[in-house]
């Protein structure tokens, strides 16, 4: 694979890693888990 | 003579190791999800649930050292494969316990059982014995992002279980996820490299750990970091909705940490490999210290938390890479996963101490102060026992050669 695909992939995979831990983060904004972080205090 | 070429390189063992951490790690931390919906459906106090992850936390530390031991005798597959039985064992018969006793042997025992074989003193020995001197740092630092990723990860996944299929099914579905570490174990199956210390027994082992200092510190360190980080897990929520923000600030503090503990954990084992491992430790200590220190002093606002979450989160498993990679440097490689689960029963052993003492705290005088107080003592102990760690490896006459 020649330097510029090694350097294409590397891109897109941060990129998509980026996405993922984004959309991870948005994730905890649910109201569901909102409601059920005190059930968390308990047994963290 | 034939050579053949295992297909188990670094980097497999490497991928696979974070991804059983992932899982491991992951589905431990959604337990807390659990409390609401089992202890409606079965008529149970919130303290008898507790009382089961008590429970667990305690097995997991006491069993680290036995799982550790095993994992250095007989192979880190075989330890990794029944203990990731047992997690799911544990699961399944979790999701069917209908009294306290049956709960507190399912969640509790089985799957501290299974944690203590799935998480990091056995999957850090595996990645240590198979990394070069150079790597091994980062390559530790990688697998605690790994487990980092998963407590951060699996959450709202677990969350989202429970809300499409129910609790019940929500445990078997997990149960189902942390079958994939049986055919994951295979690739840690490592069977013994040649490593320093290969001609003791664990009794000399165990009596050479006891007599060295540098062990003795490791182990309070660690104790520390239980510390500060169960009660700031535990405790923070609470502490910034009782100083007048929202439960969506405390959240969103949760979440922080465990986003920038992912890059702490791969930045600490990344620099531990460059340099001093037990500078970076004590660094890591005095900065809690500073970040607790200035996060107490300053008004509370949305943006100190999240600040500090983010600070906090950067320091939170930095410390794993760095003393699982001392161990391995100053006492080789033949027992590192047992004298990391020993070190590890010292980090459980503050865990416990750090959620129940923060809670009794308040309870006794309505505020959290002292608690943090403690926490910044403890750090500036920490910092103090990490500094005189003697790094170099120990010197001893190999009774085998190979």
């Amino acid at each position: 694979m020649n330097k510029g695909w090694h350097w294409f992939f590397i891109g897109v995979a941060l990129t998509l890693a980026i996405v993922l831990l984004a959309a991870i983060f948005l994730a905890y904004q649910m109201p569901e888990l909102l409601i059920d972080w005190a059930n968390l205090r308990y047994c963290a | 003579m034939t050579h053949r070429i295992s297909w188990r390189t670094p980097m497999v063992i490497l991928v696979c190791g974070c991804i059983i951490l992932t899982l491991s790690m992951g589905a431990r931390h959604t337990a807390g999800l659990f409390l609401q919906p089992m202890t409606q459906a079965h008529g149970w106090s919130r303290e008898t649930f507790s009382f089961a992850i008590a429970i667990q936390n305690l097995v997991w530390g006491l069993a680290s050292p036995f799982a550790g031991a095993f994992a250095d005798k007989h192979g880190a597959g075989r330890t990794v494969f029944v203990a990731g039985l047992l997690y799911v064992l544990g699961l399944v018969l979790m999701s069917g316990a209908t009294t306290p006793l049956a709960f507190d042997l399912t969640a509790g025992v089985l799957i501290g059982l299974g944690l203590s074989g799935t998480t990091f003193a056995v999957i850090m020995g595996v990645i240590g014995r198979h990394t070069t001197p150079e790597n091994r740092s980062m390559a530790l630092g990688i697998a605690s992002a790994g487990g980092s990723f998963g407590q951060f990860a699996v959450l709202p996944v677990g969350q989202m279980l429970i809300t499409s299929y129910g609790w019940q099914s929500a445990l078997l579905l997990l149960a189902c996820l942390l079958g994939l570490i049986a055919p994951l174990a295979y690739a840690m199956a490592d069977g013994h490299k040649p490593s320093a210390g290969v001609g003791q027994s664990v009794l000399e082992a165990l009596r050479e750990a006891g007599g060295e200092k540098s062990f003795h510190y490791l182990f309070w360190g660690f104790f520390v970091c239980g510390f500060q980080t169960a009660f700031i897990m535990l405790h923070l929520p609470a502490f910034l909705v009782d100083g007048g923000l929202s439960a969506n600030v405390g959240m969103t503090a949760v979440a922080l940490i465990g986003l920038f503990n992912i890059f702490g954990s791969f930045f600490f084992g990344w620099r531990g490999g460059c340099g001093s491992k037990k500078n970076l430790l004590a660094v890591i200590y005095a900065l809690r210290a500073v970040a607790i220190l200035v996060f107490m002093l300053i008004p509370l606002s949305t943006a100190s938390a999240w600040i500090f979450s983010a600070v906090i989160g950067v320091l939170w498993l930095g410390t794993v890479p760095l003393t699982n990679g001392l161990v391995a440097q100053i006492f080789g490689l033949r027992y590192m996963s047992m004298l990391t689960g020993i070190i590890f029963l010292g980090h459980q052993l503050g865990s416990f101490l750090g959620a129940w003492l923060g809670g009794r705290i308040y309870d006794q005088t309505g505020s959290y102060d002292i608690a943090w107080t403690v926490a910044i003592g403890l750090s500036i102990l920490a910092t103090i026992l990490s500094w005189p760690i003697d790094e170099k490896t120990l010197l001893r006459e190999e009774r085998v050669s190979t």
